[in-house]
């Protein structure tokens, strides 16, 4: 029978790094993922004479060598900065209501301030408090828990523990009177999947802080890249991986873990597992109900599970400037009321109320589809629940219907896209179930309402030799993921001993 | 944080609360288990358990199978998708994907048709051996020759060649079952009357429907035939169509026919977002495919060494894949065209021949994985293969 030092369950962001992170550090490592490629989210596919990102819009945390961020350290310290080419991304984003808002932001934070107050100039003060709290906030959270801070306390940390908990509605509303201007500075709430008036405005503030910072980024090749450099280091360092290979059960003798079964019977021992499935996949099916503490369920019924989304992949035989498109990450709504939208991630349907995203890959790299196409991700964030209900026969007429109407919200903003299209891939929260295996196709793992945040809810082992790491067991996203799985690898290794 | 210093933080009792709350009332996940693999079973199933209900003689060199589930539905499928089956001959464990030739609408089967490759294994071996109440295991559906309602239109002209008509025959079918507004020409080339495949059928279906036109060509007729003959030229195309513009061109048969028709297209400016075409197997000489080295014969055999594994001799002609299966050691395989990625394999010493237009991301292509179903060896090679099939 095989043994291993740790086993890690599933190749996704943190399954990666943690397993990198344990082979660079000698310990004898494998790496088991069920799809036949590294990255999970993290991947790309092709079509025709175009390969597609399917998750990666804007990278966070990395900076620039002279000023690195967190991301680009871990990278780093993994060793694989010199097998990616990082590009920074000249828009922060673009945000459209049509007829009514169209602002285009740069990362920079004197520059997205003056262009803010240029178009709202009643409010260039509150404009110019709003980001010097989103500053100041986010320099506290650094100090407090960045470089952890053994005594973190109010009086230190006067504007943490005031804002800590705070909605970034609450935080909106006492510096803005202006529905369009609220709008125009949050768009980025699609990433965590929750509307201002659920999500922590230190949440916020940690995005824009990030983005603007240490500026959004792209790689050469995709996020396929980053995966693929993060595989080959583990087995450069003497790890495996094994793809196509399917995790069934994780073993537990007298409370601890003795090894796991894959789903073609093999058993392997290893008395470390690293899980980078969903949590609810992990507890509820890779374990028997007897092993699990009661705590878990407990803990898990506090949360909820996030959402998934609708996407469509467009490779367009026109460049970007022939389509009118000229920013690469597009926000594209219909109104200001983000509760409304949040409401409409529930229906099915798509329509006027739908918030949308719209990411021009060739515009940040144009090497990513041949000279003189373009390639697209129109994106909207949908609960899988709706599509659950879909009966199997209707799946497919269901996908071009509702396609047919994201072409169409689009096609307000970029008229003529659709007579471009060359290739077309639609993603249905079933597709994301079915590449990722996550309950309901979730895309951000649990939601992460103020109430979720690691003060209530700190991400615990539960079982003696195993370990959560990924956007199911802590904050969502590339940069989080990632550098959670590295933090995971290495606490790995402490237990054993390297 | 300690929580009497988390405390501290304003709003915390409200927050605590709700989380408190949110335990007593919120979801159980236990009911969850397994949900997600029951949906997918439904919808898209990794494997289908076949068992061969009837067998159809088409023409000299093809039969239909009728494959009928051994328990439980056939999932739905899109006209045009393929499923892979699998077989086992002599010990090797392969699969071959065919395309399914019944239509959606028929739910209670998939038919496939089979066309004897010359010194094939598989098609041979379902040929000869394959009888009523045989059971076979394949994929679930898959694939991209579609038809696209958003983007295709309802002027479609299909060119099939060979065995190539499987897909079209699902797609005519469903158009006519199910009265669509789609106007289809079906341009299918033989090399000779003994070899067209559903002749009766499609003739009668052309008969029944105004909106199907079918056009056979036959390359090499046999005295009295007064049908289109020769290649499926542009000229052809454009004659029995009456214009190709706004159409929407699909073709499907072997590479040579790819390579020529898709010329006549290009030559009459059909741009490529009007063109789809199905990835329908490796090439039958890769020595014919552009790029080929002159030096290497496809008889030429190296020495192929699998990290971990054995060193195993590898002829050139043949797609690593093939050898890997002979070997016992093959990573899993669905469309054996390059397209589903799913063999893909590492290539970490030697040169390997790639025809052009199999598609492999990026990334992949600069850490040395290739699609090794149609990857073919033109030295010694050292190969990782992570995946077990
Ligand atoms: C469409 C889309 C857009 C996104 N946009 C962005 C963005 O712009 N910026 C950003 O920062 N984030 C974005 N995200 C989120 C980001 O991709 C994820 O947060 C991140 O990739 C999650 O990483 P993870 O480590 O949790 O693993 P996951 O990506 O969830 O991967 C988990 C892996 O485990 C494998 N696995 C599951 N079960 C088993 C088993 N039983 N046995 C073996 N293997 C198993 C899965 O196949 C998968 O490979 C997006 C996600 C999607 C889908
Ligand atoms: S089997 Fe599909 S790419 Fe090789």
């Amino acid at each position: 029978m095989e043994h291993y030092d740790a086993v890690v369950i599933g190749a996704g962001n943190a399954g990666l790094t943690a397993g990198a992170a344990l082979a660079q550090g000698d310990a004898k490592v494998l790496v088991l993922e069920r799809h036949n490629i590294p990255g999970g989210c993290a991947t790309s596919f092709c079509r025709g004479r175009f390969e597609f990102e399917v998750a990666l819009h804007q990278l966070s945390g990395v900076g620039t060598p002279e000023k690195p961020g967190p991301l680009r350290m871990t990278l780093d310290q993994l060793g694989v900065m010199d097998q990616l080419d990082f590009m920074p991304m000249s828009d922060l984003y673009h945000v459209i209501i049509p007829g009514k808002l169209d602002i285009l932001l740069e990362p920079d934070r004197a520059r997205a301030t003056a262009t803010l107050q240029r178009h709202f100039p009643a409010e260039a003060d509150n404009i110019e408090a709003f980001i010097d709290l989103v500053y100041k906030v986010f320099g506290e959270v650094i100090g407090a828990f960045y470089f952890k801070d053994p005594e973190v306390h109010p009086d230190k940390y006067p504007l943490y523990f005031q804002y800590g908990l705070k909605p970034l509605q609450a935080v909106l509303d006492q510096h803005f009177r202006d529905p369009l201007l609220k709008t125009a500075l949050t768009p980025y709430w699609t990433y965590m999947g929750l509307p201002p008036s659920r999500l922590s405005f230190i949440d916020m503030a940690a995005m824009l802080f990030a983005y603007i910072e240490f500026l959004p980024y792209h790689l050469k090749g995709g996020s396929q890249a980053l995966s693929n450099a993060l595989a080959s280091r583990i087995v450069a360092c003497g790890g495996k991986v094994r793809y196509s290979c399917p995790v069934e059960k994780i073993l537990v003798e007298n409370g601890r873990v003795a090894g796991v079964r894959t789903a073609d019977g093999e058993t392997i021992q290893t008395g470390q597992v690293v899980s980078n499935a969903s949590k609810i996949a992990t507890y509820i099916d890779m374990l028997e109900p007897d092993q699990v503490p009661e705590a878990v369920w407990g803990e898990m019924k506090r949360t909820s599970i996030g959402p998934s989304a609708f996407t469509l992949y467009l490779g367009l035989d026109q460049p970007p400037e022939a389509l009118g498109i000229s920013s690469s990450t597009n926000f594209i709504l219909g109104h200001t009321d983000a509760d409304a939208v949040y409401d409409q991630m529930k229906n099915l349907e798509i329509d006027h109320r739908d918030g949308m995203m719209m990411t021009c890959y060739t515009l940040i790299d144009p090497g990513f589809s041949p000279p003189g196409t373009s390639q697209v991700a129109l994106i909207t964030l949908k609960f899988g629940d709706a599509w659950l209900q879909v009966p199997p026969a209707q799946y497919a007429a269901e996908k071009y219907r509702l396609a047919d109407a994201m072409l169409q919200k689009a096609e307000e903003v970029f008229p003529g896209l659709r007579d471009h299209i060359e290739e077309m891939e639609i993603a249905t929260p079933i597709t994301h179930m079915r590449y990722l295996d996550t309950p309901r196709g979730a895309i951000y793992g649990f939601e992460k309402h103020i109430k979720d945040s690691p003060v209530f809810l700190p991400n615990r082992a539960h079982i003696d030799g195993l370990f959560l790491a990924g956007g199911w067991a802590g904050p969502n996203g590339f940069q989080p993921t990632l550098e959670a799985g590295f933090k995971t690898g290495r606490a790995v290794l402490r237990r054993l001993g390297k | 944080m300690k929580p009497e210093i988390a405390a501290q933080l304003e709003g915390y009792q409200d927050m605590l609360q709700l989380a408190q709350a949110a335990e007593i009332l919120g979801e159980d996940f236990r009911t969850e288990k397994g949900a997600v693999a029951t949906y997918l079973e439904r919808l898209h199933p990794a494997r289908l358990s076949l068992r061969v209900s009837r067998i159809r003689t088409e023409t000299p060199s093809t039969k239909t199978f009728r494959m009928v589930p051994v328990d439980g539905v056939l999932p739905p499928f899109q006209a045009g998708q393929y499923v892979s089956l699998h077989v086992e001959i002599d010990g090797i464990r392969t699969n071959r994907p065919l395309s399914i030739a019944s239509p959606p609408t028929q739910s209670g089967y998939y038919d496939l048709t089979v066309k004897r490759v010359p010194g094939g294994l598989v098609s041979n071996y379902l040929l000869d051996n394959l009888q009523a109440g045989d059971r076979l295991v394949s994929s679930g559906p898959d694939g991209c020759f579609v038809y696209n309602p958003l983007l295709h239109g309802n002027r479609l002209v299909f060119i099939a060649g060979g065995s190539g008509i499987t897909p079209f025959m699902s797609m005519i079918r469903e158009t006519c079952d199910r009265g669509l507004d789609r106007q289809i020409t079906l341009i299918y080339g033989n090399r000779s009357e003994d070899d067209v495949i559903y002749h009766a059928a499609l003739t009668g279906l052309a008969e029944a429907h105004p909106n199907f036109t079918y056009v056979p060509v036959i390359e090499k007729p046999g005295p009295g035939y007064t049908g289109e003959t020769g290649f499926m030229t542009g000229e052809l195309m454009e004659r029995v169509t009456g214009d190709l513009s706004g159409a929407m061109v699909y073709l499907c048969g072997p590479s040579a026919m790819y390579d020529f028709c898709l010329g006549e297209l290009q030559a009459r400016q059909v741009l490529a977002r009007r063109i789809r075409r199905e990835m329908f197997g490796p090439p039958v000489h890769v020595s014919q495919c552009p790029g080929w080295p002159a030096d290497i014969s496809e008889d030429q055999s190296f020495a192929v060494s699998i990290v971990g594994g054995p060193v195993v001799t590898a002829r050139a002609g043949t797609p690593l894949l093939t050898t890997f299966e002979q070997a016992g050691l093959a990573p899993p395989s669905q469309c054996r065209s390059g397209e589903c990625s799913l063999c893909r394999t590492r290539v970490l010493k030697g040169r390997v021949f790639q025809p052009a237009g199999v598609p492999l991301r990026q990334s992949d292509r600069e850490q040395g994985y290739v699609h090794c179903c149609v990857s073919y060896p033109l030295e010694d090679l050292e190969v990782l293969i992570e995946a077990k099939g």
